[in-house]
């Protein structure tokens, strides 16, 4: 069962490599976008490739941008560890103890669907503006795709490899610890990457509305940036540049998760 | 058979009934094995595909308990698995996620048979075995990087680390192409102890459905037959140790695979209709 997903895991890793044709399409897009651009009058507010920079480079020499990254990627990740910590936890107990799993399913089963951001009245009103807030709805949002792929891995091993282990005088717990955790540690990491994906999506969307919440953006925060350019000083640019900023991170993170995966589970390759 | 003195198993009217999980009808995996094996014995069970070997194996490892009747290791009747009683499984059951020298350690590492050992004893342990099914080399290496045959070897070396007492084997030949398969027969047998006195061996029960594999391993060829699973014939094979290449080429060899083939040829072929 294994075997055969490594295998087809395997040409996406390769298909991950950088392909210059991949560039392509981007670069003639925004040939286009600036030649557009130059047909408009000077003092149009319409984004243009070369406004787009010039704000970025000022962005970051004021240094908003990088306090407001740094400040977005904070919370991501102290919202992720909480994610991390009780998906894996609570999945663990969940996918090798069948009562366990009765129990929660219901719960879990019918919170999944309710999206981060619907829960953000709530967080908003237990934890104010802030950064609480804003780890809380990170949080919630790892932990399903943590949870679902942990219950996953855990209830997938192979069971001969767990007799093997009572074979040799293995305790359960240390079978639990020795066998199924390392057997389950793939779909644990796939499950790492998808909720560390949504955990981004999520702090930009709630930054944006506890902006709106706050009136003036003084969560701080990309999101936050993004609600005071579109909600006072109406700069496009601005909007332009965090929704690049926003996507690469999103990029860099995922490559992150992919090298730590190859460091971390060898044996996958 | 009369319980001998020194017999290490005895299965005594062992029957395994399993709940079907579709029709949730009750099937009769194995029915009245009754059966001694002794110390030092090397004992292959042969029979067509649904006969109950891997289930007789399996109760014996403790792995399954049987619905009726009991076995005994040592007069002890055995309640669940035990590093006392070592199991190399049908498709090896390595650890993918550890290297070879560290598959050969893991029970040592983590289970019974390390308690009493330092770091160090544990250490020249794996390196022994290491040496013993001739892996040196490739110890660093993880079970996807080796061939069947090595992967075979490894848990073979992974369970003599153990030191158990009994081996229980489930077709660990089964998946290897016809040369690697007559060359880890004969390793097998050296690794068991073929060339020393009878008390140095260990018991070895070795499930195969190769019906030369089986003459050339054993002292006794246990036939079981299907429908449900039960012990068909009992067959001493007096060829003598230690046991080369060319018992293969002597008419005994010959008369001895007739012997069984005959035994479960019609419900072998039964089975593949």
């Amino acid at each position: 069962m294994s075997a055969t997903a490594a295998r087809a895991a395997a040409p996406a890793r390769r298909g991950a490599r950088f392909d210059p044709r991949g560039l392509v399409l981007p670069l003639l897009a925004l040939i286009v976008w600036q030649l557009w651009a130059l047909t408009l009058p000077h003092d149009s507010p319409a984004p243009s490739p070369a406004r787009v920079i010039a704000t970025f480079i000022e962005l970051v020499r004021s240094g908003d941008l990088p306090s407001a990254l740094a400040m977005s990627l904070g919370r991501v990740i102290a919202g992720f560890a909480t994610g991390l910590a009780t998906g894996v936890t609570v999945g663990v107990l969940m996918g090798a103890f069948r009562p366990v799993r009765r129990v929660l399913e219901p719960i879990i089963e019918s919170f999944r669907p309710v999206a981060p951001m619907a829960i953000l009245p709530i967080a908003i009103l237990w934890f104010g503006t802030g950064t609480p807030a804003a780890v809380s709805i990170v949080g919630y949002a790892a932990f399903f795709p943590l949870l679902v792929n942990t219950v996953h891995g855990v209830s997938r091993v192979d069971r001969k490899l767990v007799q093997a282990a009572r074979t040799m005088g293995v305790s359960r717990p240390r079978i639990l610890a020795k066998v199924v955790l390392p057997a389950a540690m793939p779909s644990i990491m796939l499950g790492a990457r998808l909720g560390m994906s949504v955990a981004w999506t999520a702090i930009i969307a709630a930054e944006l509305a506890v902006g709106s919440k706050s009136g003036g953006g003084n969560s701080g925060g990309i999101g936050s940036m993004m609600f005071v350019f579109y909600a006072y000083s109406v700069d496009l640019n601005g909007i332009v540049v965090c929704m690049i900023v926003v996507g690469v991170v999103a990029l860099l993170i995922d490559q992150l998760f992919r090298a730590a995966e190859a460091r971390l589970l060898p044996w996958r390759q | 058979m009369q319980a001998v003195e020194n017999a290490k198993l005895r299965l005594k009217d062992v029957t395994k009934t399993f709940i079907a999980p579709r029709t949730l009808k009750p099937t009769v995996a194995v029915s009245d094995v009754t059966l001694d094996i002794m110390r030092g014995e090397f004992v292959c069970i042969v029979g067509p595909s649904g006969c109950g070997k891997s289930t007789v194996l399996n109760m014996i490892a403790g792995l399954e308990a049987p619905s009726d009747g009991t076995i005994f290791m040592d007069d002890r009747p055995i309640s669940g698995p035990s590093a006392e009683r070592g199991v190399m499984f049908q498709d090896y059951a390595l650890f993918p996620w550890l290297t070879v020298q560290d598959n050969i350690g893991f029970g040592l590492r983590n289970g019974t048979p390390g308690h009493s050992l330092s770091a160090g004893e544990i250490k020249d342990r794996i390196e022994a075995h290491i040496d013993l099914v001739r892996l040196r080399g490739s110890e660093a290496k993880y079970p996807h990087q080796l061939s069947g045959g090595m992967r075979q070897r490894v848990a073979l070396a992974r369970l003599l680390a153990n030191g158990p007492d009994v081996l229980l084997m489930d077709e660990p030949l089964g998946a290897l192409d016809a040369q690697t398969r007559l060359i880890l027969q004969s390793e097998l047998l050296r690794i068991w102890g073929e060339t020393s006195p009878t008390a140095q061996r260990k018991t070895a029960i070795f499930i195969t459905h190769d019906i030369e594999e089986a003459v050339f391993l054993a002292d006794r060829v246990v036939v079981m037959s299907r429908h449900p699973g039960r012990v068909r014939a009992l067959l001493d094979i007096d060829l003598p140790r230690p046991r080369n290449e060319h018992v293969r080429t002597t008419q005994r060899f010959g008369e001895l695979s007739e012997e069984i083939w005959q035994l479960i040829r019609d419900e072998a072929l039964e089975a593949i209709a």
